[in-house]
C-alpha cells in the first residue's frame, strides 16, 4: 500500500463541522492542498472542527499549518459515525512572527475515521489553519 | 457574510449603572431597573449587533460582573480572554472616573500583548446640576487612552446603543486587520 495525504479533498476527505465561518474562508479551505487559502476563527475560543475521512486510515504523520494558535487538542475516532472522540494528541505551539506555524507530529495508534481539532487558545483574537496533512495508509472501507 | 463573536466585559466601579446599561441593551430600551441591586458573581447579556455598511454581523457576549471585584482574583477568572472592553463612570462621581484607568489596566493585563478595543461611556449625562467630571476632560482622557468615548443616560434611554456598535465595529475592523495577516502569510 502506498502512503498518501489522507487529508485532501480530491481524496473524498470532508470537513463536516467548524465552530467559525466566514464565507469568503470557509472550513473547506484546510483541506484544498493550498496552503495559500485558509479558514479563520471568528471570535471566541475554543474552535473545532472535525475531519472525516469516509474510510479507516492510520495516520503516520501529521502537519499542521497555521497562525496565532497557541493551545491544539486533536482526539480522534474509529466510529462510522463521528461520536466516541478519545484524546490523542495535545500540543502548546509556539508564534511564529510573519510565518505559518507549522507543526509536524509523527503519531503512535493513528487508527482513525474521524479526526476532531480543537484550538483551546490562540495568540490574538482570531487564529487561522491553513492546512492540515495527514500521511499514512487507507486501511479499509467503511461498512 | 460572517458573524463575528466577541466577549465584552463590562468594568467600572459599582452603582454606575453597568447592569442598567447592559439591561436596556438587551431589552431595546423596554426596561429600566429602578431599583438598584448590586450584581454578585456575573450576569451574561447575549446580542447579535450588524456592522453598519457590510452584511456582518458581531455577536456580543457581555460580561456584566460585579463592580466591587477590582482586586479579587474571581474577576481575573470572569474577564479571561476578552475581545472588547466597555468601560463605564458616571459623570457625577468623579471618583469612579478616576478609577477608569485601574479598570483599564486590570482589563488590559487580561492579553498582554495583544490589543484590546474599547469604549468609555460616561452615563447618567441627565443629572446635569450634579454633574462632577468635564466631558472634554473624559474625552481628552479617552483619546489619549485609545478609547471611543460616549455620555449616556439610562435613565432617559438616551445613547445606550451608541456604545456597543461602536464595539462590534471596531472588533469587526479588528478582524478584517487580522486576515489581511493571514493572506499576507504566504
Amino acid at each position: 500500500m502506498r502512503k498518501i495525504d489522507l487529508c485532501l479533498s480530491s481524496e473524498g476527505t470532508e470537513v463536516i463541522l467548524a465552530t467559525s465561518s466566514d464565507e469568503k474562508h470557509p472550513p473547506e479551505n484546510i483541506i484544498d492542498g493550498n496552503p495559500e487559502t485558509f479558514w479563520t476563527t471568528t471570535g471566541m475560543f475554543p474552535q473545532e472542527f472535525i475531519i472525516c475521512f469516509h474510510k479507516h486510515v492510520r495516520i503516520e504523520r501529521l502537519v499542521i499549518q497555521s497562525y496565532f494558535v497557541r493551545t491544539l487538542r486533536i482526539e480522534k475516532s474509529t466510529s462510522k459515525e463521528p461520536i466516541d472522540f478519545e484524546p490523542w494528541i495535545e500540543r502548546d505551539l509556539v508564534h511564529t512572527e510573519g510565518q505559518l506555524q507549522n507543526e509536524e507530529i509523527m503519531t503512535r495508534d493513528g487508527h482513525a475515521t474521524y479526526l476532531r481539532f480543537i484550538i483551546i487558545s490562540a495568540f490574538d483574537h482570531f487564529a487561522s489553519v491553513h492546512s492540515v496533512s495527514a500521511e499514512g495508509l487507507a486501511v479499509s472501507n467503511l461498512s | 457574510m460572517v458573524k463575528l463573536a466577541a466577549k465584552c466585559i463590562l468594568a467600572g466601579d459599582p452603582a454606575v449603572g453597568k447592569t442598567a446599561l447592559a439591561q436596556i441593551f438587551r431589552s431595546d430600551g423596554a426596561h429600566f431597573q429602578k431599583n438598584y441591586t448590586l450584581t454578585t458573581g456575573v450576569d451574561l447579556v447575549v446580542k447579535t449587533v450588524p456592522v453598519s455598511d457590510t452584511g456582518d454581523s458581531v455577536e456580543l457576549f457581555i460580561f456584566d460582573s460585579a463592580g466591587k471585584e477590582l482586586f479579587s482574583e474571581i474577576l481575573d477568572k470572569l474577564w479571561e480572554s476578552p475581545n472588547v472592553l466597555c468601560l463605564v463612570y458616571d459623570v457625577t462621581n468623579e471618583q469612579s472616573f478616576t478609577n477608569c484607568s485601574k479598570w483599564l489596566e486590570k482589563a488590559r493585563s487580561q492579553i498582554p500583548g495583544t490589543s484590546l478595543p474599547g469604549v468609555l461611556v460616561g452615563n447618567k449625562a441627565d443629572l446635569a446640576s450634579r454633574r462632577a467630571v468635564d466631558s472634554a476632560q473624559a474625552r481628552a482622557w479617552a483619546l489619549g487612552q485609545g478609547l471611543e468615548c460616549f455620555e449616556t443616560s439610562v435613565k432617559e434611554m438616551e445613547n445606550y446603543e451608541a456604545p456597543f456598535h461602536c464595539l462590534a465595529k471596531q472588533f469587526h475592523h479588528l478582524y478584517r486587520e487580522k486576515v489581511e495577516v493571514f493572506q499576507a502569510l504566504l
